[in-house]
């Protein structure tokens, strides 16, 4: 029988020369969903590696000292605290623009005083200790970077690239440990570089090392600050959940390319097994076929998997830049297990696509015809199945509902994730019964039109080999529109409160110590209408007391003072108060204090508690008047006004925001406050520029989502007409009885559509709720998990409705095909159709 | 003495070698590559000679037109309970370049790198600390919080951060025999170090023709003189328990450019205070002459198959004498395990013209540097061979094993 096998297998390869659509329509399904599925997990995998390198650093290893005021440290006083025993060392940082535009971070170190044991220790590993310290210096430089210098590698090292202010580098040599768009030098080669003389940026020093900050220093711990990896998993999280639809749909594609490459085959099938060929080689040999087809599609998959993330990227590095300052590698950089993983998941979905084929092949009977009406009996079994693990997995979303909202919020990242999962499997399961439900009702409103009524039963007939199609066609518009209405609400909420926090035209940051003078200088401006001062400071958050009791902690908090004026406070969004918007700012304005939602969710605060916060010898105890959002902060902050905040915690300021009159010149403004105070060009930041930034951000995250929308949605086309193709000729068996009895071509066409119009509606109306469901979840469950902050919830008629007409027009789109098809055969087919009957 | 400094340096910065452009292969073997990238990097740099004058107090401080140059103290103390214990602090100084190649002394830049090391050992125990710096010799010095490293005289001061040897607070400025010195390493339970009162109870002492010292046959040496005849009295912290000492100590001061042989494989340093008030410092360098000609076909630095060897003899009242390196031979008679390798622990020391054959043994075997280059460096025990009559004690480094 093993003999006989590469003859098997050839009889069954055979059917793929007399069908090559078949074959192309099975790689095109399998290529599609590895693609996807590849892509996006390149763009994962290079992220990781990008934030992983970014973690080696001393930013997120290292503990650091600044000064409380915030003023920089001369390099005399760097070493007068050396001297009193600090082991402390100088960090100068800063930036550089290349020639063509990119900002490179510039990062100066001592290595000689530099903590061991990260990432930039590794830099004197190839470069030797004196190079690094001697003129002309070195620049540790990763590998991805080279080109944004405009340098291949082969003739990086020691090239010396010119910037955009005509300095040049010292000579590079290549650190991939370094993060991208990072380079390290000496410290005395950064300060000639920045031109910043003796000021030092910061300072480190090993965690733990000191046990407490020095005086007039202020500490952060290493592990208090936050990674790029918490903040941009959810958006990983996201990436690779429709990486995982479109690999999902792209898998139907498969299946139904399968079902009809099978269901061709079936006398061939019959043929082999009268000849003495058992079931098990037929299953063996089918699988073989499986595995020899999944490797072609995986393997082109995967390396169009790798372009597209390879197109992506640059869009992907740039929203993840400005989103969360992590830096991502413009070039892809893929571990091993990546190619493994890509080939293993594409093959096993393969398999598990054709493992019904497989199943069907080893019952084979073979004796019995192919029987529509004893299909039909088994579909109906299948339906009760369908509904009732429908059933399951909406009782597991219940279940998991219930059990969220027990939970302490900013908990359950992944049951909210479990949630939608489920959610969608139930929506997925119960479309075939509820379509069969629907169509039954509608056969009996029917029954005195003929042709409807026809038309239904016919419907009825194709829904088991549809279903799979529709399903996918369900789960891929769901997905969607939850998805885009996220990104669309994360838009519309962000800019709003992008548009109320920065509610001055101008912003000022200067030297603290220089506040002083320059608020006297503008409050006899005339332009001037409010100054708006802040200050900024930190504390511990020792103690919380509520109604219930007080609880001891040690929560290291931002505080930060806003002036509470006319302009701000009727916009400073608020989502919880003790009473009244009135009433809380006018006791902010006597003390209380309000607290951002992440500090809320992460202590369970209410309006009316009171905080016990200590720094630097303060300690105040406070009572929260109000919590307000604030979006995009991973830390826990204290909002307190202005004044209070300078006479409790001694906080300095941190910068001014100016209102000005509607007649006021901002440039004559600008220009005198540049000059009377001898402020850099950057001191003066004007609003529409941060918004402009913070639009084109999220203009770049909908680049990424659109695109990969448009690719799911195109899937479950493929998977829709893939269905519909392999039902083509059966569906001419059923038509041609109809054309025969008089009923016109044009008719019958018209009458085909609107069978799959009808049904691609309903499906795509159902994913309508579903995908509101899909955002709700996703707002309100998992984005609070994921950051500690909820969003709004946003609704979308516009695109519910293109949706829809998406899912029509993709049902309309896959039915064109076998339609004209059918419109064009002869009536000699026809006709022979009919005596096949 | 103190050769494994240079060694010691130039590995620290080991890839001189090659961006100097020498031809050898480096080796992880320490002493050839550290001889071999200072024997390339030296030109350009001024030269210990014979009929060179040592002056107070410029020569306390700094010679950056020089390669290399230490401050390095050992000491022999007892605690209160009469415990010995042992202690080190040293201060190295290496030129990045020589100065012609000085880049301008913009903020940060270096042309002098500075390494210290500091050690206390009692019993079992034996506690290392390890720092580095940078300073540029033509940057303004007037005071320590104007470098991270640095030697200023009048008064004097010698400072790797908070790690200082410094005039008494009440010496006057050119004092030399009132110093104090402070070094700590680690936190809270593990914290180690000490403040000492150093007081000097004898002269400067220059070792071989008027402080120039002989390292090679063919000439070469470095600028070197001691203070051996330091009173001790301070507190030294171990395991974060301080507790009052007193002893002796000797002070090593040594700057040259000097060049070594590729092939010496180390180096055995004593310094040695006798019960009578007598001191002797004897090294010898070992190695090289036996080899069959390979890398260092070149050098013309050693006698064919011997090592070379030398010291001084101080009398009670600072009188010194050189001793010549036919006069001395050194014997090793027993070897410890010590961080994986074999170390001789004790040696035979003869001295022909003084009739002086001792025994130099180290009570404890664990005193390895683990620093950023390894080496062994102790406390030593001496007795006389023929009685065994102790006669007194000092300090033992060997490097190369």
């Amino acid at each position: 029988m093993i003999k006989a096998m590469p003859t098997v297998l050839a009889t069954l390869l055979a059917h793929y020369r007399r069908h090559p659509g078949q074959l192309a329509m099975l790689l095109l399904g399998l290529w599609v969903a590895s693609a996807l599925w590849s892509g996006i997990q390149a763009i994962n995998a290079t992220a990781r590696d990008s934030y992983a390198r970014a973690d080696a650093m001393f930013d997120s290893q290292l503990d650091q000292l600044e000064r409380r005021d915030g003023a920089p440290l001369t390099r005399a006083e760097y070493y007068a605290l050396r001297q009193e025993g600090l082991p402390i060392s100088p960090i100068i940082e800063g930036q550089v623009a290349t020639q063509d535009g990119t900002r490179l971070s510039i990062i100066g170190i001592d290595p000689l005083t530099l903590p061991s044991g990260n990432a930039l220790g590794q830099t004197d590993t190839t470069a030797s200790l004196t190079g690094f310290l001697m003129p002309p210096w070195q620049t540790g430089i990763a590998p991805d970077t080279l080109a944004t210098l405009g340098l291949e590698r082969a003739n990086a090292v020691s090239a010396t690239p010119t910037l955009a202010s005509g300095k040049q580098l010292p000579p590079l040599t290549l650190s991939p440990a370094l993060p991208p768009n990072t380079l390290i030098m000496d410290i005395a080669a950064a300060a000639q570089l920045l031109e910043i003389g003796e000021e030092i940026t910061r300072m480190v020093t090993a965690p733990g090392a000191l046990s407490e900050a020095p005086p007039e220093f202020t500490f952060t711990r290493a592990t208090s600050l936050a990674s790029p990896g918490q903040l941009t998993e959810s958006f990983h999280l996201n990436l690779t959940a429709l990486g995982l639809l479109a690999w999902v749909v792209g898998l139907f594609i498969v299946q139904a390319a399968l079902g009809l490459a099978l269901e061709q085959r079936m006398g061939m099938l019959r043929t082999l097994r009268v000849l003495g060929v058992s079931g098990r080689s037929l299953v063996v040999a089918l699988s073989l076929e499986l595995i020899l087809l999944g490797v072609i599609g995986a393997l082109a998959g995967i390396a169009s998997g790798v372009w597209l993330a390879r197109v992506l990227l640059p869009d992907v590095a740039a929203t993840l830049g400005s989103l969360y300052s992590a830096g991502v590698g413009q070039e892809l950089s893929l571990p091993w297990h990546y190619w493994v993983g890509g080939l293993a998941v594409s093959l096993g979905g393969l398999l598990l696509a054709g493992s019904g084929v497989l199943w069907r092949a080893a019952h084979l009977n073979m004796l019995q015809l192919g029987q529509l009406q004893a299909w039909r009996g088994g579909y109906r079994r299948q339906l009760t199945l369908m509904s009732i693990a429908g059933a399951i997995a909406f009782t597991a979303a219940l279940t998991l509902y219930i059990w969220l909202s027990f939970q302490r919020p900013g908990e359950g990242l992944v049951a909210g994730f479990v949630l939608i999962a489920a959610l969608l499997l139930a929506s997925a399961l119960w479309l075939p019964p509820l379509l069969g439900l629907l169509l039954k009702g509608l056969i009996r409103l029917a029954h005195r039109r003929p042709l409807i009524h026809w038309a239904v039963a016919d419907m009825q007939l194709q829904l088991p080999k549809l279903s799979l199609a529709m399903m996918a066609l369900l789960v891929a518009l769901a997905t969607n529109l939850g998805v885009s209405s996220m990104v669309g609400g994360f838009r519309i909420t962000f800019l709003d409160w992008l548009d109320q926090r920065l509610v001055a035209p101008l912003y000022l940051n200067a030297p603290s110590e220089q506040y002083a003078d320059i608020d006297v200088w503008l409050a006899n401006r005339a332009e001037v209408s409010e100054r708006l001062l802040t200050r900024r400071s930190e504390a511990t958050l020792t103690t919380i007391s509520t109604p219930e009791g007080s609880r001891s902690l040690g929560t290291p908090v931002e505080l930060y003072g806003i002036t509470p004026g006319e302009s701000l406070t009727p916009h400073w969004p608020l989502l919880a108060t003790q009473q009244d918007r009135p009433s809380a700012w006018a006791a902010f304005g006597e003390g209380a204090v309000f607290v951002n939602e992440q500090l809320a969710t992460a202590e369970n605060l209410t309006p009316g508690d009171q905080l016990t916060l200590s720094a630097s010898g303060a300690n105040e105890t406070l009572t929260i008047a109000a919590i307000y959002p604030d979006y995009g902060n991973p830390s826990g902050q204290v909002l307190m006004a202005s004044p209070q905040l300078a006479a409790r915690f001694d906080a300095p300021p941190s910068s001014m925001g100016l209102v000005l009159y509607d007649d006021a010149n901002v440039d004559t403004l600008r220009s005198a406050l540049t000059e009377r105070f001898g402020l850099g060009s950057d001191a003066l930041s004007d609003q529409r520029e941060i918004k402009r930034i913070a639009t084109e951000i999220f203009e770049r995250t909908f680049t990424i989502t659109r695109a990969l929308n448009a690719l799911t949605l195109v899937v479950a086309a493929l998977a829709l007409l893939a269905s519909l193709l392999a039902q083509a000729r059966s569906r001419r068996q059923q038509l041609a009885p109809l054309w025969a009895l008089g009923v016109p071509r044009a008719q019958l066409a018209q009458l085909n559509l609107t069978q799959l119009g009808g049904t691609a509606l309903v499906t795509g109306l159902l994913a309508v709720p579903l995908g509101i469901a899909i955002t709700w979840g996703l707002v309100a469950i998992i984005n609070v998990a994921a950051f500690g902050w909820r969003l709004p919830l946003y609704l979308f008629p516009g695109e519910m409705a293109v949706t829809l007409a998406t899912a029509i027009a993709v049902a309309l789109l896959a039915a064109a095909l076998p339609t004209l098809r059918f419109w064009r055969a002869s009536p000699r087919a026809l006709l022979a159709e009919e005596a096949n009957q | 003495m103190s050769l494994h400094r240079w060694l010691t340096l130039s590995l620290l910065i080991g890839g001189s070698l090659t961006l100097y452009g020498c031809g050898e292969e480096q080796k992880s073997d320490t002493s050839s590559a550290g001889f071999a990238g200072l024997g390339q990097a030296a030109d350009g740099f001024q030269y210990a000679s014979p009929n060179q004058t040592i002056r107070f107090p410029q020569d306390h401080a700094a010679h950056p037109d020089y390669r290399i140059e230490w401050w390095y103290l050992t000491a022999n103390l007892e605690d209160a309970d009469g415990e010995p214990l042992g202690l080190q602090w040293t201060l190295f100084r290496q030129a990045l370049m020589p100065p012609s190649e000085r880049p301008d002394p913009t903020p940060w830049a270096a042309d002098q790198l500075w390494m210290a090391h500091m050690a206390i050992s009692q019993g079992e125990q034996h506690q290392v600390g390890e720092r580095f710096g940078r300073s540029h010799s033509q940057a303004e010095l007037y005071q320590p919080h104007d470098a991270q490293a640095g030697v200023i005289t009048s008064p004097f001061h010698a400072w790797l951060d908070d790690w200082q040897l410094k005039a008494s607070a009440d010496a006057n400025s050119d004092d030399f025999n009132h110093l104090t010195l402070t070094a700590y390493s680690g936190e809270d339970a593990s914290r180690f170090g000490y403040t000492l009162e150093l007081t000097a109870e004898g002269p400067l002492v220059f070792h071989g023709e008027e402080g120039f010292s002989q390292k090679a046959a063919n000439g070469q040496g470095s600028m070197y003189y001691s203070q051996p005849f330091w009173r001790i009295d301070g507190n030294v912290t171990l395991n974060g328990e301080t507790k009052t000492v007193s002893g002796r100590g000797w002070l090593d001061r040594e700057w040259s450019s000097q060049l070594l042989d590729a092939r010496q494989s180390g180096w055995d340093w004593f310094s040695i205070h006798f019960e009578d008030g007598h001191k002797l410092m004897a090294f010898q360098l070992r190695g090289g002459g036996d080899d069959s000609g390979d890398s260092g076909s070149d050098n013309t630095s050693t006698e064919q198959g011997a090592d070379y060897r030398s010291g001084t003899w101080i009398s009670p009242q600072g009188d010194a004498t050189p001793l010549a390196t036919d006069d001395i031979t050194l014997t090793p008679l027993a070897t410890s395990s010590v961080a994986g390798r074999d170390v001789p622990t004790r040696w035979r020391l003869e001295i022909a013209s003084l009739e002086l054959d001792i025994n130099i043994e180290a009570p404890q075997a664990n005193r390895w540097m683990d620093t950023s280059v390894p080496y062994w460096e102790g406390e030593v025990l001496v007795n006389d061979r023929a009685s065994g009559e102790p006669l007194g004690e000092g300090y033992l480094e060997m490097t190369g094993y």
